[in-house]
């Protein structure tokens, strides 16, 4: 039987946001615009982003069966906030490059289904071999393969799990666009960068990473190596640089299937943005930067039945840094929650801390 | 704008795609098939998990311990979607919950064996000894009477059986640390405090030949002092044995004590 609910969900979902940004950079196209309208322009697709996640949680809620009480699963914390999501794909610019990223969260969650009962502190280690490397002037591919090294304490004795994480590749379509010169209608060869650049990702997360159900029941089934489903992607990430400092918006859309357990993770929804300042200098630019991001999830399913109190956003904001010196790109950030509501509050996201290190691709 | 139309397209064939069949439920095969379910009993006080000698304080101000509770659960039935019950031979079907036997975690399991493979909705039983077991008399009780008299789970075979036993202190504004005896069960066969109950499912319980279901039930056994009916230990509810205007408040408000958290399925 296909499940209509779902295939609705998704399509209003993701058109939504499609047509959006296409709509918007066709508008784009057409007008010559400032700053000021891009502005107003962020603004619109930053609302429709709500107005499309609003939608989705409609639905799902309009499905949710009756039940009384909470139950302890939790969401799809480890592919998604480790390997991508608000942690975002590349650099604050879109280099293009080849590198290695760090990444450490930790999360504390109750261990157990009671207000009284002990919590278990978890560490999420991730190390990961990133690339963004061009096929063609507009055409990039963006590969993230993680290795995570999970462990956490509980009051029983600590649990360790490591291996390959899930493979995340997106293709990612550029559209850059160009002011208008004065006067005239047609837009000539030698264009100007009107600093404005929109990319439109699709991509694909593939169950490279193992699926250990019998964790499910534990304290939180977010403490996997990998989903053990092929999710799909689909993000429009918009950049502006002036001389001195620039911004750089991405929403990310990840529609979840069912693993071979019949479990499937809650959709999601990224958001970030980050504005940065450039310092240059004689042969290298230090960019810092003030962000915030969000993830929203839906709930988990099993069985094709929802499952209560497992679905949760979070709202960090972060404070970083790239450092680009010859061919490589150097970055840091440190990322915290600033509003949460995990699972029922059973899940409390505390820190992340980010560092890479690119060589840039010539 | 030609490539915003194939991306498009990509984008919707893409999303179309991913959207899988549901190749289950339905179609397996549970004819003949048996599985185990395990059935947790996990003491609560409000939304706290139940500890022993921890203090709790009612609502009129009045403190209590407990440093035993046991209570008889009988008669366990699954109900499935179609309102169909599992099957599960009487004699085995009764169980004594003891906090002092529970895990770790304070959950006390009772594991049934070879349930019809189901998908199951509701789940079915007993507080205490129904009067069709006890009227069976003393032989017919099996292995249950030892059991229970092991326990302290028993007057004499004449009264019968204690349905809960709840044994402890108490504090009120006439006395520190006085006794606190919550005995209730039926008298012979002239008072029946049996109580049956049947919970939903927060989600379906799928029994199966090779996964482990699992039923998280909840007590709250605050709920036994203040259910539907709120009672004081000064009025008496602080000595409850075989009194037949106690015992039946007693019952009808731990019957209330009942919840299932979630379900698992391996």
């Amino acid at each position: 039987m296909i499940n209509f609910q779902n295939i609705k969900t998704h399509l209003i979902c993701s058109i939504a946001f499609l047509l959006w940004s296409l709509n918007y950079s066709q508008n784009l196209n057409q007008n010559d615009i400032d700053f000021q309208d891009s502005k107003l322009i962020l603004n619109d697709l930053q609302e429709s982003f709500q107005s499309d996640r609003e939608e989705c949680h409609l639905n799902s809620f309009t499905r949710t069966v009756k039940i009384d009480s909470p139950s302890k699963l939790l969401c799809d914390l480890c592919s998604c906030t480790t390997s991508s999501g608000s942690s975002g794909f590349g650099t604050l610019q879109n280099l293009n490059f080849v590198g290695i990223r760090f990444i450490y969260q930790n999360f504390e969650s109750k261990d157990g289904i009671f207000n009284n009962s002990p919590s278990s502190e978890e560490q999420f280690y991730t190390y990961q071999a990133w690339a963004n490397i061009p096929i063609s002037k507009k055409i990039a591919l963006n590969a993230v393969i993680p290795y995570q090294d999970l462990s956490r304490k509980r009051v029983n004795g600590n649990e360790n799990i490591n291996g390959v994480g899930d493979i995340t590749i997106i293709g990612w379509y550029k559209h850059v666009l160009y002011k208008r010169p004065e006067g005239y209608n047609v837009v000539f060869e030698n264009k100007d960068p009107s600093g404005h650049q929109f990319q439109y990702g699709l991509g694909i997360k593939l169950p490279t990473g193992k699926f250990e159900e019998q964790l499910v029941d534990r304290v939180n089934p977010g403490f996997q190596v990998g989903t053990g489903s092929t999710d799909f992607l689909i993000s429009v990430m918009h950049n502006y640089s002036a001389k001195k400092w620039g911004i750089k918006t991405q929403g990310t859309y990840y529609l979840k299937s069912e693993n071979k357990n019949e479990y499937r993770f809650g959709n999601q929804l990224s958001a970030s943005s980050n504005v940065f300042y450039n310092i240059a200098f004689a042969k290298a630019s230090l960019n810092p930067y003030l962000g915030i991001s969000t993830d929203l999830y839906g709930s988990i399913r099993q069985f094709d039945e929802e499952i209560k109190d497992t679905d949760g956003y979070v709202f960090n904001g972060t404070l970083g840094a790239e450092f680009n010196f010859d061919r490589f790109n150097l970055g840091a950030s440190y990322t915290l929650p600033v509003a949460q509501e995990l699972f029922a509050g059973n899940v409390e996201s505390q820190q992340r801390v980010s560092i890479y290190l690119n060589v840039l691709w010539q | 704008m030609k490539l915003n139309h194939i991306f498009s397209t990509i984008a919707l064939t893409l999303i179309l795609t991913s959207c899988s069949t549901d190749d289950d439920s339905t179609g397996d095969q549970l004819e003949g098939q048996q599985g185990d379910i395990t059935i947790k009993f996990d003491n609560a006080v409000g939304s706290n998990d139940f500890l022993f000698n921890n203090t709790y304080s009612l609502s009129n101000g009045d403190t209590f311990q407990v440093q035993t509770l046991k209570y008889i659960i009988s008669n366990i039935v699954l109900l499935d979607e179609n309102g169909n019950e599992s099957t599960i031979p009487a004699i085995d079907n009764i169980f004594i919950v003891d906090e002092s036997q529970a895990n770790n975690a304070g959950e006390f399991n009772i594991t049934l064996n070879d349930i019809d493979a189901g998908n199951y909705t509701q789940i079915k039983f007993g507080i205490g000894v129904d009067q069709d077991r006890y009227t069976l008399g003393a032989a017919g009780q099996g292995n249950f009477l030892q059991q229970a008299d092991d326990a302290g789970m028993m007057w004499s075979w004449a009264t019968g059986y204690k349905f809960i036993r709840l044994d402890g202190t108490y504090t009120d504004s006439n006395a520190a640390d006085q006794a606190l005896n919550i005995h209730m069960g039926s008298v012979g066969t002239s008072l029946d405090n049996y109580r049956e109950i049947t919970l939903d499912l927060p989600n379906t319980s799928r029994v199966r030949e090779n996964s482990i279901a699992e039923i998280h039930v909840i007590a709250d056994i605050m709920k036994i002092f203040e259910g539907s009916t709120t009672v004081s230990f000064a009025d008496g509810y602080n000595q409850v044995h075989t009194n037949e205007v106690e015992t039946p408040i007693i019952a009808q408000n731990f019957s209330e004590s009942f919840s299932v958290h979630h379900v698992h399925n391996n």
